[in-house]
């Protein structure tokens, strides 16, 4: 290796906001020198190379979303970056040990919600919040959930500020899409007397987006994939149609969100759902993951009382902190949000996937303005967040390699107890400058790699991909 | 097994046995055009246009049909007629028979089974879809027909072969295995049909070298031309063909060898035996008859009864086979 390939490979490379690789000097950080001598070896054509064959074997797997609003759905594979993001082992102790606590509080929180509801009762957030989010669920008070697990898996969403330290953005306790992992704590809420369960993941079908991933977590668990059409119920107990007629199903790992899955209950127009299965669930017949009724842990205007769950029902001081955030019912927060739409990111509460959202620095007068409307007439449904300039990661774009925005979700398991999975899915914003990593408006993703042993950061020994997530 | 996954895996088996079959009777087809130039007639027996009628598409084809493109560059409206033609079975998405339909249903109900096919073999169908789909099969199609079809044929057997070698001998085996030889069996049928109907029509006379050439290319559309030599010696001749394709009990393409074949899988799946048929096993008892009927009738006899006759009965059993199938394991 000589300097003018180093030069070549990282010879445009502008260092902005929090860089992942590089420290402020442009030396790589001592947990990436591997990968940076990796790829310094590699060179950009075969670096491009690579990237072109994976691309190419995703293709041909089918590992692909389904754009849709077209005549035909148009499937697109998700774009992937070759070079991995690492996350050294200190980081990682401090996330894991962050995640286990704010889960266990929203946990805590959906079954009070759903029972005694101390934390209203407390005043610790307003009731009117709780009771107004989309994703609250009249039909789930006093529903017994197996061990009082609600979150059996979720999805927390990071991002880096401009220091370098780890913030929750968001929190996905419905169904969120990326973790593909075997699941062995499914069988902990098979109904009672079940020694040898038999565990189903529930998906909408072909034409999900997600699909490749709900494939991919059958095939990984050993478990049958069944659509809506293929269960049914049969006094209070949940039958898969076989071949060698009905067979009983004890566990649901469902994929579908609470409004399509049972017409009965929810969405009466639902085709995705099975008639009944609220009622197996509530007479304890079936096992359902997700419980019922967490999205309202999802809702951005619950998101900010997070760290006062944590502090209400642990009586612990929160390990990862929260994006300052302002609620326009607040008079002053309302007037200050007003006054600096150019600079706040403005979300509705209950949008996902990068929609309904005014990034202020990007907006215009009158998209501003529009928000403003908006806000004023229905100020329970948003929140405005300062923009952070979320860290940045060495990316290939087309023919070199530059700094993008990326963010990380990483997911935990709740069974016995809390297992943080080592890795999760990384995400990365694509368009130059671009803040929002969702793959419907153009993000990535990209391998995430956790280091076990940080202490020896030369011997290649230590970088071991453990996990990697993909959405 | 889910009987939405069964009923998945039995079509996607049909399909690309369907294309597979399509395929090769259209680069035969093709090659006998070559050998026999001036035997296209117009009473659809063209080498090419009995494709038509051994999928039943004919009407389709006339009614979808474009005006024949005669430009100034030199193509005829013959030629251009044909191409209509062959893009109408390779091409057309509004035709059901095409072949790119075809793949494109396979490649639907292998997406819907894909954690019981494996990544290997669901890739492979989903790469032949994007091939079919792309620009690359358009320029080949144009340049290279021989080798545009021989892809096509290489893929779906590459598919089977890995469906043989890779996947355990359980329900999923056996639901494509049933699949592939009740659909197999019903086109050799038809196959047979189309091509002895014309060969039998005694308006036209032909000349003995250009009937073995018929024959021989009806031995070909069915990959049996090598075979039907080594077991038959080389005499061909209408009785030879019947025998070998229809009452061979070895050959992997012959009706009779398809008809116990599905009948076996389908005996796997009931886990039932040859005296006890129940009443999910209608479909057994159809092909079980058959496959007696098959074993013991001599090719003169078929010849005294009719051929056409007799093949068309063969044909009404493998559709009563699969509506039985769909009944008994697929409305669950």
């Amino acid at each position: 290796m000589n300097d003018t390939e180093t030069s070549d490979l990282f010879g445009q490379y502008h260092l902005q906001a929090y860089d992942e690789m590089f420290q402020g000097d442009g030396s790589p950080r001592p947990h990436y020198s591997a990968l940076h001598e990796r790829l310094q070896t590699l060179g950009l054509s075969e670096l491009e190379r690579r990237h072109k064959l994976a691309d190419l074997i995703r293709r041909h797997q089918g590992i692909t979303f389904t754009v849709y609003g077209r005549e035909k759905g148009v499937e697109q594979i998700i774009p992937f970056d070759p070079i991995p993001r690492i996350i050294s082992g200190p980081e990682w102790d401090r996330i894991e040990r962050g995640l286990k606590q704010r889960v266990r509080a929203l946990n805590l929180f959906i079954h009070d919600v759903y029972h005694e509801r101390l934390i209203l009762k407390d005043r610790v957030v307003p009731s009117d919040l709780v009771f107004g989010a989309s994703g609250y669920r009249r039909e789930c008070v006093g529903l017994q959930a197996p061990k009082d697990i609600y979150i059996h898996v979720s999805g927390i969403d990071l991002i880096r500020d401009a220091d370098g330290s780890f913030l929750v953005l968001e929190d996905n306790c419905r169904t969120p899409s990326g973790v593909s992992y075997v699941l062995k704590n499914l069988r902990n809420i098979a109904p009672l007397g079940c020694d040898d369960p038999t565990i189903v993941v529930l998906t909408p079908g072909i034409y999900n987006s997600a699909y490749y991933e709900h494939s991919f977590l059958a095939r990984q668990m050993g478990v049958e994939l069944v659509e809506g059409r293929d269960l049914v119920l049969d006094r209070g107990q949940i039958f898969r149609r076989t071949t060698q007629g009905l067979k009983r199903v004890d566990v649901i790992y469902r994929r579908v969100d609470d409004d399509f899955l049972d017409p009965l209950s929810f969405r009466p127009d639902s085709m995705l759902g099975v008639a009944g299965l609220v009622g197996a669930y509530r007479a304890g017949n079936v096992g359902l993951a997700n419980g019922l009724g967490t999205g309202v842990a999802d809702d951005k205007g619950i998101y900010p009382f997070v760290p006062d769950f944590i502090k209400y029902y642990l009586k612990e001081e929160p390990i990862l902190a929260n994006v300052e955030t302002f609620r326009p019912l607040i008079p002053a927060h309302k007037q200050h949000i007003l006054a600096n739409l150019e600079s706040l990111v403005v979300k509705a509460v209950d949008a996902s996937g990068g929609y309904g959202m005014l990034i202020g620095p990007a907006s215009t007068a009158k998209q501003r303005e529009e928000f403003a409307r908006k806000i004023e007439t229905n100020p329970r449904g948003y929140v405005a967040q300062p923009t952070i300039s979320l860290s940045r990661h060495p990316t290939f774009v087309e023919d070199h390699i530059d700094g993008r925005h990326i963010d990380l979700r990483p997911f935990v398991l709740y069974g016995e107890e809390i297992v943080v999975m080592p890795g999760g899915l990384t995400r990365v914003a694509l368009p130059k400058g671009s803040l929002v990593v969702n793959s419907s408006q153009g993000g990535g993703t990209k391998d995430t790699w956790v280091l076990h042993d940080h202490a020896s950061p030369e011997a290649h020994s230590a970088v071991d991909p453990i996990a990697m997530g993909r959405s | 097994m889910l009987s939405r996954v069964a009923e998945n895996l039995y079509w996607l088996s049909r399909y690309l046995e369907r294309a597979e079959n399509v395929a090769r009777l259209l680069d035969i087809g093709m090659f006998l055009e070559l050998d026999a130039a001036d035997i296209s007639v117009n009473d659809g027996s063209a080498p090419v246009e009995i494709a038509l009628s051994i999928l039943s598409c004919g009407e389709a084809y006339r009614s979808s049909k474009r005006p024949a493109r005669s430009n100034g560059r030199g193509i005829s409206a013959e030629q251009s007629e044909r191409d209509n033609l062959l893009r109408f079975l390779t091409f057309d998405r509004a035709n059901p028979q095409s072949i790119l339909s075809m793949v494109a249903h396979a490649r639907e109900n292998a997406k819907g089974t894909q954690e019981t096919l494996g990544v290997d073999i669901w890739s492979e169908i989903n790469r032949l879809y994007l091939y079919l789909s792309g620009r690359r099969a358009q320029e080949r199609f144009v340049s290279s027909p021989y080798r545009f079809y021989t892809k096509i044929t290489r893929s779906c057997v590459l598919v089977e072969g890995m469906i043989v070698q890779s996947l355990p001998r359980d329900e999923v085996y056996h639901f494509l295995q049933v699949g592939l030889h009740l659909e197999r069996a019903e086109v050799i049928g038809r196959i047979l049909f189309a091509k002895c109907m014309s060969l039998n029509n005694p308006q036209q006379s032909w000349e003995a070298s250009i009937q073995l050439v018929r024959w021989a290319s009806l031995l070909r559309s069915c990959s049996a031309y090598a075979a039907y030599l080594r077991t038959e010696s080389d005499r061909i001749d209408p009785e030879g063909v019947v025998r070998f394709l229809v009452l061979n009990p070895d050959f992997p393409r012959s009706i009779r060898y398809c008809v116990a074949r599905c009948r076996d899988s389908l005996q796997e799946i009931s886990g039932g035996d040859d005296d006890d048929y129940g009443d999910a096993c209608q479909a057994e008892r159809l092909l079980g008859r058959l496959d007696s009927d098959l074993r013991y009738i001599g090719v003169e006899e078929i010849f005294e009864r009719g051929l056409l006759s007799f093949l068309g009965e063969i044909e009404q059993t493998c559709s009563r086979v699969g509506r039985e199938v769909q009944q008994s394991y697929f409305c669950t």
